[in-house]
């Protein structure tokens, strides 16, 4: 893609970035300046003041946040393997899927705040129980997704299969995994920002270290520390948001024969 | 019923029968069906939908598996034929694997056959040049037309040298102009590779232009009506669609559904 082609494409979004900025930054000094509201930047405050902010202390937020990503990437990989196992052990026979989804199910109705603590309780290790939560909010998109993916595959496309005399392992490998794809990626662009969160939501629970535990203690200290904590959330944000965009450029280099990727993929 | 005895079948067709359940009630989609097909020959089974055409094709190709009755192929049955690879299938639509280019679709079949990867490179190329896309070859099958796509899943059906080719409507999807081209297309690729082909078709000009025999069904029940030898040359050219024996055999095959 060119440069211009880039710009072109990019446009609306900067403007719309640039837009979203400036009604921020007369908001704050509205909320400051105008209605006075008591802790006003703690509620809104000025970007400049943030980015001011960042330029001390990048170094810190940075080396936490890589301490956050380190967790929710393990967290992700080992969430997103088991998800995978669980997805095609599912789809191996409507008898298991029909056992095993319940339960499943039931999984995601455990309220994450309650389960952090009683994961920490048994683990008594809060780098492990951070990747213990965030694989547990990461497999249930991946297996959802998967196994739907799994089930995609046209019954003409297994039964050219069944043609062949291939062997099962042979149509998981070279029809059913292939055609669940896309749908696992959904799932994975669903759990890479979630395993960000359930990182962070860890650490919120008392850890040494990550962008959680700096994000609780400048939220102690009171308004002074506005400026930092709002980081803290931004990077958390951000995070999320590379999570997502990494897994997005993966799907377009394992997958460009998806119909969505075709119009700029092709060369006629 | 016309009963065809040979010396060597290829494929015996032996009182096959099928009942579908749908609900509470049968339907008889196969009455009886007994025929035999000769090795190299080219067949048409020709009906109108609901006839049992592809339901015999299906019983063939060991997909499913007639009520009463059995098909033997080469002496074997059709499980064994299917699990002996001795066919080869193309289906109404192409059922070509997006992820796969051209060439990785020709030489899918291979892969579950133990065949060298140079030999597979081999036949994937003879047989891309063979249905004419090998500037091709390097494409997603999405990135061609409908026509190509099935020349592309008949080169794949040809890929393992199957000495039986079915065929379910392969062209029924596409527009008459490229069907037509199709049709010689395959004669001259069957002219190349002499297997025996059986093509289910629902077009009457389609079924004579191509078989050496066609096999009209009817519906309710789904039955052999009628065989019919088509008596033009070899090779079939495109003028003799236009000729007074083409037409002849036409309203043959046209009168013998009348009163069905």
């Amino acid at each position: 893609m060119n440069l211009q082609g880039l710009l072109k494409r990019s446009a609306p979004t900067l403007v719309w970035l640039i837009g979203l900025l400036i009604i921020w930054q007369i908001s704050s000094w509205f909320l400051l300046n105008v209605l006075q509201v008591p802790l006003a930047q703690s509620k809104l405050p000025y970007i400049h003041e943030l980015v001011f902010t960042f330029t001390e202390y990048s170094g810190t937020l940075l080396y936490q946040a890589s301490i956050t990503m380190k967790s929710a990437i393990i967290g992700f990989a080992v969430g997103t393997f088991v998800g995978i196992l669980l997805a095609i052990f599912m789809s191996s026979s409507k008898w298991i899927e029909q056992l095993a989804f319940p339960y499943l199910v039931a999984s995601q109705m455990i309220p994450i705040l309650g389960l952090a603590p009683i994961v920490y309780g048994i683990v008594r290790d809060d780098g492990v129980s951070r990747i213990i939560i965030a694989a547990f909010m990461t497999f249930f998109p991946v297996v959802l997704n998967t196994l739907r993916g799994l089930r995609s595959a046209e019954p003409s496309a297994v039964e050219l299969m069944h043609s062949y005399a291939a062997k099962p392992w042979a149509v998981y490998w070279k029809l059913r995994f292939p055609q669940s794809l896309p749908s696992l990626f959904t799932g994975l662009k669903i759990a890479a920002p979630l395993s960000v969160t359930g990182a962070i939501l860890v650490e919120l629970m008392g850890a040494t270290e990550g962008i959680g535990v700096i994000m609780l203690r400048n939220l102690y200290y009171g308004s002074s520390h506005a400026y930092m904590f709002w980081l803290t959330v931004i990077v958390g944000a951000l995070l999320g948001f590379l999570s997502y965009l990494v897994i997005s450029l993966v799907e377009r280099l394992v997958t460009p024969w998806q119909p969505e990727f075709r119009k700029s993929g092709g060369d006629e | 019923m016309t009963l065809v005895k040979t010396k060597m079948p290829e494929i015996e067709i032996d009182h096959v029968s099928m009942y579908y359940q749908t609900g509470s009630s049968e339907v008889l989609a196969l009455k009886d069906v007994t025929v035999d097909i000769k090795k190299g020959e080219f067949v048409s089974l020709l009906g109108p939908s609901g006839c049992g055409k592809t339901t015999l094709l299906r019983i063939m190709a060991d997909l499913i598996q007639p009520t009463s009755g059995m098909i033997r192929i080469a002496g074997t049955t059709a499980k064994e034929a299917r699990l002996a690879q001795k066919y080869g299938i193309v289906f109404q639509n192409p059922v070509l694997y997006d992820w796969r280019k051209v060439k990785k679709n020709i030489t899918l079949p291979l892969e579950m056959m133990k065949v060298s990867k140079a030999e597979q490179e081999k036949r994937a190329d003879r047989l891309l040049e063979l249905v004419g896309l090998t500037k091709f070859k390097d494409k997603y099958p999405w990135q061609l037309s409908g026509g190509m796509q099935q020349r592309v899943a008949i080169a794949r059906a040809l890929a393992m040298e199957p000495e039986i080719l079915l065929m379910d409507e392969p062209f029924s999807a596409l527009d008459e102009f490229s069907r037509e081209r199709l049709n010689e297309e395959l004669l001259s690729i069957w002219s190349e590779v002499k297997n025996t082909v059986v093509f289910v078709t629902h077009s009457i000009p389609e079924a004579i232009f191509l078989s050496d025999r066609v096999f009209v069904l009817s519906p309710h029940p789904g039955r052999l009506s009628k065989v019919v030898e088509i008596p033009l040359p070899r090779p079939r050219t495109a003028e003799m669609r236009e000729s007074p024996e083409f037409y002849q055999l036409i309203t043959e095959i046209r009168n013998s559904f009348e009163g069905v």
